[in-house]
């Protein structure tokens, strides 16, 4: 190790004394620092690593402390073969460009890539895309108004929201521009200071402030008076005492955008593979030649690495661990349709000490209509450690009622956790690895990270040319997917056109979202086959109203079973091991139908 | 667009007696919808015994209660079509529904009956914290994937809630070779009927737990385990008490909640207590011309109760189709009196009626030796003695026409009176 900067170790062994962990050891590599050692909790871990990363000059933090007396867990995955009769292809042995991890940044870069001569490959070890941070976060096209100027995050976030507009339309996936309001309250400052002081610092200094920070990212924010803001979301809290309302800001359909992504990539040339996991990273001479994964090898000079919060992993997998990813979880409730209209806009009450960890959630919608609230923002060891406590739910329905004073509990339909995948400098890690040429890390890609995927991955692709790469324009590249119809949104005389092309379209399958055996099909037969009940769900929202899958939840199966040529019992739910049924004696009495 | 005299929409026991009923009324041009390919509703899933008591002093199985409906369905002129799924509904009572042979169906109807039945709760109206893995189910859906389609959920299995249909599933589910480690319920008392916990659980050596609950559901892809706790009095669980109880499934028998989509998209009154629509003796409900009966106006225990409302809804679109109703100058609002938590139907339209008004009510509490009072403007017109009532069970008591006519004011109420020995 060349520690050519040691008084940046000392001055941050010293500060660990003084935090009284003299034990942990320090070292620097280039402008990383590594820690080494052992603590009593994993709180502690994250205060070490944070910590390091306050210090001028350390570029990122590699933080190997461990917890006493905990092992950490190594996920055994029993990975059983499945063959369906359209899925799994077979894995190519070589390709230009490899792309670990089919989240929403995986994909955008693997559409990205499709755009020109190259054979492309995108890895993604779920038996779908986008079933990590990509299909559970808040959905929010954020403008960048939240971040800290001069960070990465901000600056990509800046150049991507406008884009959004014009990549939903090409890709025919769910956008709503509704607009953020930003809500001082008569509790926006908490604690000691005296309650006038408090409104006068809310209704007259902040909101300038706010509209400012709106306009350096490109929108165009304006002040909404206590009248107007009462008027535009009648059910918010009466103690709102102005507004500034956001308009640039938006919703879209996190998982159907990454789907469509990687469709749209697929439709140009692009590889997905699935339920394929990258276990190895081939390195020969400081050059990246490939990757091992469960299914095979690939040869590949340049390997992309989006593996979300898994990005440090197979960063070590290439030696070029320059970073660590600690999980934040982020807990969500998901409401009723029934309560779609009680709010109309993004809101988010500002509340000053603000948590530096978290953009402060919000009190949000989805653009399928339902209410959403969160997220928390929770430290956590377990990269998969997706649990919601009963603790969490409450804690998310009580900070968010301050909004909604009268919002009913009993509404809640669903609820979920997504893990952020920061690093302890808290923005984007976007970088060649330094000692592997071919090998890019695109991690630490935790929110705005849905928002920013177009510009990262714009990014992407000027390290791979300045790695060497070459890029070569295609003359057929076609931007343009269009979606499966979805037929509770045609009009009557679309709808009736429809079932005339395929009778299967006048069969309802969920009756919560009146989703139809058409609608799956196609989805099944799609340009990535939807091979579980949740890759049907994400597609087509079948399962995902009020009685989530209850009814539709077998009739589903049997349609995979039946357009994949598999049994009910190898049907799986998400993936690995989640098969709906077992194997039993039970006599076959129906099976005719589905 | 059709039209249409009555429109049925759900063809299980309620909207099958319903349909009979009208046609039997005379009103020929009668169309039955079901989104499903059979009717009968939940019955054909339900291959247990327990069905019929009343209506045909046997007990029959589900799906042989149901079949005796078909069989008169199929003698009367009753247009049914299945696989036909309703969209909506509006205030004009204009119907669109769908189906694969005939595309978009538009119905005018003189008068709708509501029969959608019921749906369960899932784990998320419950609020059980956990993963999300695959092997959480409920026990209607468990009903059905075992019986009707011949798959197996699960191997090793604990139930929440002692509904009904819990308790009868962790029999079937025994009986098939499943491992049924217990059925927990959160209150102290069981959920469902007094025969089930008999014959569906002692009888086979399932433990019930009361006072318990599930605080954590474990395991990443497919279910691997819960977290069982104690309840305190407020039904919080008790940190102590907390243990771990491996299993590749949880079967959920939490409640039902009438399926009332449609009937608020028709601008339909629901009852805070019920989740189902507000109706009067014939069974309408605020919405003239629109009519519910069965599971979809309340979750009755029996589905003789469920039959004998649907009846009345056909006859009382009979009724008012043929002009035949006299209305109250103000209409009686029936009120919950002790010890009573709901009662259905909740208000009195019309008079002059042919025959007794029954009006089923839940208590909030068990008690034995009670009379059940039935008064008007602080009078008594009616008394009933039970021997025990049970939050579980509904009482059933009737009222005569004449004795109804007799009120004056715009109240009736119900208690439930302690009797002196
Ligand atoms: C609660 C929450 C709320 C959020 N809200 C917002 C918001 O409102 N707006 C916003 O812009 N951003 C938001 N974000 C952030 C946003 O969701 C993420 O930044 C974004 O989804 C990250 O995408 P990704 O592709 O980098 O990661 P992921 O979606 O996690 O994708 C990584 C993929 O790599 C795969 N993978 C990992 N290891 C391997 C391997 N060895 N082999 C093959 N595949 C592998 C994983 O399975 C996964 O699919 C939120 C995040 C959370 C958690
Ligand atoms: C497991 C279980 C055990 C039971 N055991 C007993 C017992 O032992 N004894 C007893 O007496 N009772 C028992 N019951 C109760 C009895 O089954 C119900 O009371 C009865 O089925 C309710 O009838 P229903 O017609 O109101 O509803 P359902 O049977 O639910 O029928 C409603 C119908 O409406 C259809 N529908 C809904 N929405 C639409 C739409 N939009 N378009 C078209 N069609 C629609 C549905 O597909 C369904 O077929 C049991 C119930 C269950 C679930």
């Amino acid at each position: 190790m060349n520690d050519k900067n040691p008084r940046v170790i000392k001055k941050i062994q010293k500060t660990f004394a003084k935090m009284s962990f003299p034990n942990i050891e320090v070292s620097l590599e280039g402008d990383v620092v590594h820690l080494e050692g052992s603590v009593d909790s994993w709180d502690d871990v994250v205060r070490l690593g944070y910590q390091a990363g306050k210090f001028k000059g350390v570029g990122e933090i590699v933080n190997n402390v461990k917890v006493k007396g905990i092992v950490p867990k190594k996920e055994a995955r029993q990975k059983k073969k499945l063959t369906t009769k359209i899925y799994p292809p077979k894995l190519p042995k070589k390709a230009d460009v490899v792309v670990v991890g089919g989240g929403v940044v995986g994909c955008c870069i693997a559409r990205e890539l499709s755009r020109y001569n190259l054979e492309v490959v995108l890895l993604e070890k779920e038996w779908d895309v986008g079933m990590g941070a990509s299909k559970a976060n808040s959905a929010q096209v954020h403008t960048g108004i939240g971040e800290d100027s001069g960070t990465l995050k901000k600056e990509l976030c800046a150049k991507s929201w406008p884009m959004y507009e014009k990549l939903t339309e090409e890709l025919d996936v769910p956008y709503l521009r509704n607009g953020l309001l930003v809500v001082m309250t008569k509790d926006t400052f908490s604690g000691k200071m005296p309650s006038f002081v408090g409104n006068f610092l809310s209704k007259y200094l902040i909101p300038p402030f706010v509209v400012r920070k709106g306009k350096i990212v490109g929108d165009k924010p304006r002040v909404v008076k206590r009248k107007e803001l009462l008027e535009m979301e009648p059910n918010l809290t009466p103690r709102a005492l102005v507004g500034v309302f956001h308009p640039g800001y938006a919703l879209v359909c996190p998982f159907r955008l990454t789907i469509a992504l990687a469709e749209n990539a697929v439709q140009n040339g692009a590889k997905v593979f699935l339920d394929t996991e990258v276990t190895g990273v081939l390195v020969e001479d400081k050059k990246v030649k490939g990757v091992v994964t469960n299914r095979g090898m690939i040869e590949a000079s340049f390997v992309i690495n989006a593996a979300g919060v898994f990005s440090d992993d197979v960063a070590a997998m290439a030696g070029a661990k320059e970073f660590t990813i600690h999980p934040r979880k982020g807990v969500i409730l998901l409401f009723d349709k029934e309560m779609e209209s009680y709010i109309t806009h993004q809101v988010s009450l500002l509340k000053f000490p603000r948590d530096p960890h978290t953009k402060g959630g919000a009190v949000l919608m989805t653009v399928d209509g339902n209410i959403n609230w969160g997220p928390s923002a929770v430290e956590i060891p377990d990269k998969n450690g997706r649990e919601v406590s009963k603790e969490e739910i409450d804690w998310v329905f009580e900070k968010y009622s301050s909004a909604l004073p009268n919002f009913p509990k009993s509404s809640i339909i669903k609820f979920f956790s997504g893990i952020r995948a920061p690093t302890y400098k808290e923005d984007f890690y976007i970088k060649p690895a330094k000692n592997v040429r071919g090998f890019v890390n695109v991690a630490g890609i935790q929110s705005p990270g849905l928002t920013a995927a177009p510009a990262i991955a714009e990014l992407a692709l000027d390290i791979l040319r300045e790695q060497g790469l070459e890029m070569e324009e295609k003359e057929d590249f076609n931007p343009v997917r269009e979606g499966i119809p979805i037929f509770e949104k045609l009009s009557s005389e679309k709808k009736r056109e429809q079932i005339e092309q395929n009778p299967l379209y006048g069969k309802i399958v969920c009756r919560c979202e009146h989703v139809t055996e058409g609608e799956i099909v196609d989805a099944i037969h799609s340009p990535l086959p939807a091979v579980t009940v949740d890759a049907v769900k994400y597609r087509t929202r079948a399962g995902s109203g009020r009685c989530q899958a209850g009814f539709c939840g077998p009739r589903v199966a049997r349609i995979l079973a039946r357009e994949l040529g598999i049994s009910e019992e190898e049907v799986m739910q998400k993936g690995d091991g989640s098969n709906l049924f077992m194997k039993s004696k039970v006599r076959k009495r129906g099976g005719k139908h589905a | 667009m059709h039209e249409v005299d009555v429109v049925v929409i759900g063809g299980g026991p309620a909207g099958m007696a319903a349909a009979i009923s009208a046609y039997e009324s005379g009103i020929e041009d009668v169309w039955l919808l079901e989104r499903d390919y059979w009717v009968g509703g939940i019955l054909p899933q339900c291959i247990h015994d327990g069905f019929g008591n009343f209506v045909f002093g046997e007990m029959l199985t589900g799906s042989e209660y149901a079949q005796r409906y078909i069989n008169k369905l199929r003698e009367t002129g009753v247009k049914v079509r299945p696989n036909t799924m309703v969209l909506k509904i509006d205030q004009n009572r204009e119907i669109t529904a769908v189906n694969p042979s005939d595309g978009l169906i538009e119905v005018k109807a003189k008068t709708i009956i509501l029969s959608m039945g019921c749906r369960e709760r899932t784990r998320y109206q419950v609020l059980i914290p956990g993963s999300r893995p695959a092997g959480i189910y409920t026990a209607g859906v468990i009903q059905r994937y075992i019986n009707i389609e011949g798959l197996m959920p699960g191997k090793k299995v604990v139930i929440l809630g002692s509904g009904d249909v819990g308790m009868i599933m962790a029999r079937r589910l025994t009986l098939e070779g499943a491992k049924v480690k217990g059925v927990y319920e959160i209150t102290k008392t069981p959920g469902g009927l007094t025969r089930n916990v008999v014959q569906c659980l002692e009888d086979y050596n399932i433990p019930l737990h009361l006072s318990h609950t599930i605080t954590n559901i474990t395991g990443r892809y497919r279910v691997e385990g819960v977290t069982v706790a104690e309840v305190d009095s407020e039904l919080r669980p008790i940190k102590e008490t907390e243990r771990y109880v491996p299993c590749d499934t949880v079967v959920l028998s939490v409640g039902l909640i009438p399926e009332n989509e449609l009937s608020k998209m028709a601008g339909v009154e629901i009852e805070e207590k019920t989740k189902g629509p507000t109706v009067d003796e014939q069974m309408q409900t605020s919405v003239p011309g629109i009519f519910a009966c069965g599971n979809v106006v309340n979750v009755y225990d029996l589905v003789d109760d469920v039959s004998e409302s649907a009846e009345r809804a056909g006859k009382g679109v009979a009724a008012s189709i043929g002009g035949k109703l006299e209305r109250r100058k103000t209409p009686i609002r029936v009120k919950t009196g002790r010890n009573v938590n709901y009662i259905v139907p909740q208000i009195i339209r019309n008079k002059n009626l042919n025959e007794s008004t029954r009006f089923y009510f839940r208590v909030k509490e068990t008690e034995k030796s009670v009379g059940v009072v039935v008064s008007a403007n602080g009078d008594k017109l009616l008394e009933k003695r039970e021997r025990i009532v049970r939050p579980p069970e509904m009482v059933r008591i009737n009222v005569p026409p004449d004795t109804l006519d007799k009120i004056k004011g715009d109240e009736l109420t119900i208690d439930v009176e302690e009797r002196k020995k």
